[in-house]
């Protein structure tokens, strides 16, 4: 009955023939060669790169990617990706670069080969708008929702409420925290102001934003430890295009003002 | 545009439906390619004596683990080790290297449970071993596990979903996508009309399934 062997050989050799994808670029002439780059980004993560009606990913750091590489002349694909697994990812060479609201952060230059910040950022705290919680302080005893894996957990974490807080609930995605928010769940989200801001504009009046808030950050591009010369590429032509001012009709279209920021 | 009004759902249910093709095309692959390779294992286990520690082992790792990190293994940890498959073929390798170690334990209790005289009988009457086990032994094993099959069917139709994990749009993450967008919750109600039709079709069938071989 050796026969049946060669089936589940036939199955593994399979599995081995399709490991042929190219391997994994780690210099921007090698990505030149292959002909395309891979941008990872979490698309649901609005307005920084989520789907449209027809399905389609768009978003600020997708139009900013789209223009960058067509400046550089090359083809870009976009792989949405599960955020908390994002270095994962960048490892595996499933995606070049992580470009989506990345914001960053001292424990992530140890995954992460991060460009110059091209955006400003704060951490937010989003709660309904009747609540009676206006400060930090008051988020004693309290649960918190934040995105697992997000730059908002890092910070929530970093400050001395953490100890204090009833529970801090980790999300898969942001749009669930605010699900529970408005179920009354949890009591208040700490969040990117970039996308607590789009959320108050698309739904007025249910959310309110605290006067404090979990400091500023910036947002940078996530390459993979090592591709400097990629990071360099892509980091020159995209503040060649913000200073000689392509970019900020772009920023323009999403945030009404140009936001980007100056090297 | 209201939450609930007939073109929002519309819209809604034809963006999901993209989805909904990957899940059920994963659901049928997967039993496609499992059944055959649980029944090839279950007879290696039968007559091929050293198999036997290798297919415990394998069973054991694949169902006393849980189905997502064996996702996140097959995505992640097999690149380091310089094998890259292609996401939605992670999906496919992942889903049915699992489902086959359920299907051959499932098989293997089917077999378990036919009385060994029939066996014995069998045997008198000059049968050789292959052919007691594919047409006397292994028709009766099949026909008594089917409702566990059927269990097994809507298990594996829920469990798509779990390829959210390797970032896949299947019908589940389109809904996170529509919900992060617009903020509301009927997509959701969208997505559980799809899992209960599926798995409302699958009880269907079985149940003519069962009534088809149902020879004792």
């Amino acid at each position: 009955m050796k026969s049946y062997i060669i089936p589940s050989f036939a199955l593994a050799a399979l599995a081995l023939t399709s490991c042929g994808a190219p391997s994994t670029p780690t210099t921007w002439d090698q990505i030149e060669n292959r002909g395309y780059v891979i941008v990872g980004l979490d698309d649901t993560f609005a307005p920084m790169g989520f789907r449209n009606q027809a399905g389609e990913i768009v978003g600020f750091d997708v139009d900013l990617a789209k223009l960058v590489f067509e400046t550089l002349d090359i083809e870009v694909r976009f792989q949405p990706i599960d955020w908390s697994a994002k270095f994962l990812e960048l490892d595996s060479g499933s995606i070049d670069m992580v470009w989506n609201g990345l914001t960053i952060t001292e424990p992530r230059r140890l995954e992460t080969l991060f460009s110059d910040p091209y955006l400003a950022n704060r951490q937010i705290v989003l709660t309904k708008a009747g609540s009676t919680i206006s400060t930090i302080n008051q988020l004693a005893n309290k649960k918190v929702g934040v995105q697992l894996g997000s730059a908002s957990q890092d910070a929530v974490e970093a400050n001395q409420i953490f100890a204090l807080l009833n529970e801090l609930v980790t999300f898969d995605t942001f749009d669930l925290a605010l699900t529970d928010l408005s179920l009354d769940t949890i009591d208040a989200i700490v969040v990117d102001e970039i996308y607590g801001r789009y959320v108050m504009s698309q739904q007025p009046g249910i959310y309110k934003v605290l006067e404090e808030d979990f400091g500023d950050e910036l947002y940078g591009i996530g390459f993979r430890l090592g591709n400097t010369t990629i990071r360099d590429t892509v980091n020159d032509t995209l503040f060649d295009l913000i200073t000689s001012g392509e970019a900020t009709a772009i920023s323009e279209t999403w945030f009404a003002e140009d936001i980007l920021l100056r090297p | 545009m209201s939450d609930f009004s007939p073109e929002y759902l519309l819209e809604t249910t034809s963006y999901l439906l993209d989805g909904a093709w990957f899940s059920l095309s994963l659901f049928t692959i997967t039993l496609v390619f499992s059944i055959p390779l649980s029944l090839v294992i279950a007879a290696m286990y039968r007559f091929v004596k050293a198999s036997r520690p290798v297919i415990r082992l394998y069973t054991l790792l694949f169902r006393g683990t849980p189905l997502m990190l064996q996702l996140f293994f097959i995505m992640f940890g097999l690149p380091s080790i310089g094998i890259r498959i292609d996401r939605e073929l992670v999906a496919y390798y992942g889903f049915i290297v699992n489902y086959a170690a359920y299907f051959v334990e499932i098989i293997r209790a089917g077999l378990e449970i036919i009385p060994k005289d029939q066996e014995e009988s069998a045997f008198i009457m000059g049968a050789s071993a292959p052919r007691t086990y594919w047409s006397i032994l292994m028709p009766q094993a099949l026909r008594m596990q089917v409702p566990v099959f059927t269990n097994e069917m809507i298990t594996l139709i829920k469990d798509t979903s779990l390829v959210t994990v390797i970032a896949i749009s299947d019908i589940l993450r389109r809904v996170r996508e529509v919900v992060s967008r617009d903020f509301t919750l009927s997509p959701f109600f969208l997505a559980a009309i799809f899992y209960l039709i599926v798995s409302y079709l699958i009880v269907l069938i079985m149940r003519r399934v069962e009534k088809r071989f149902d020879f004792q």
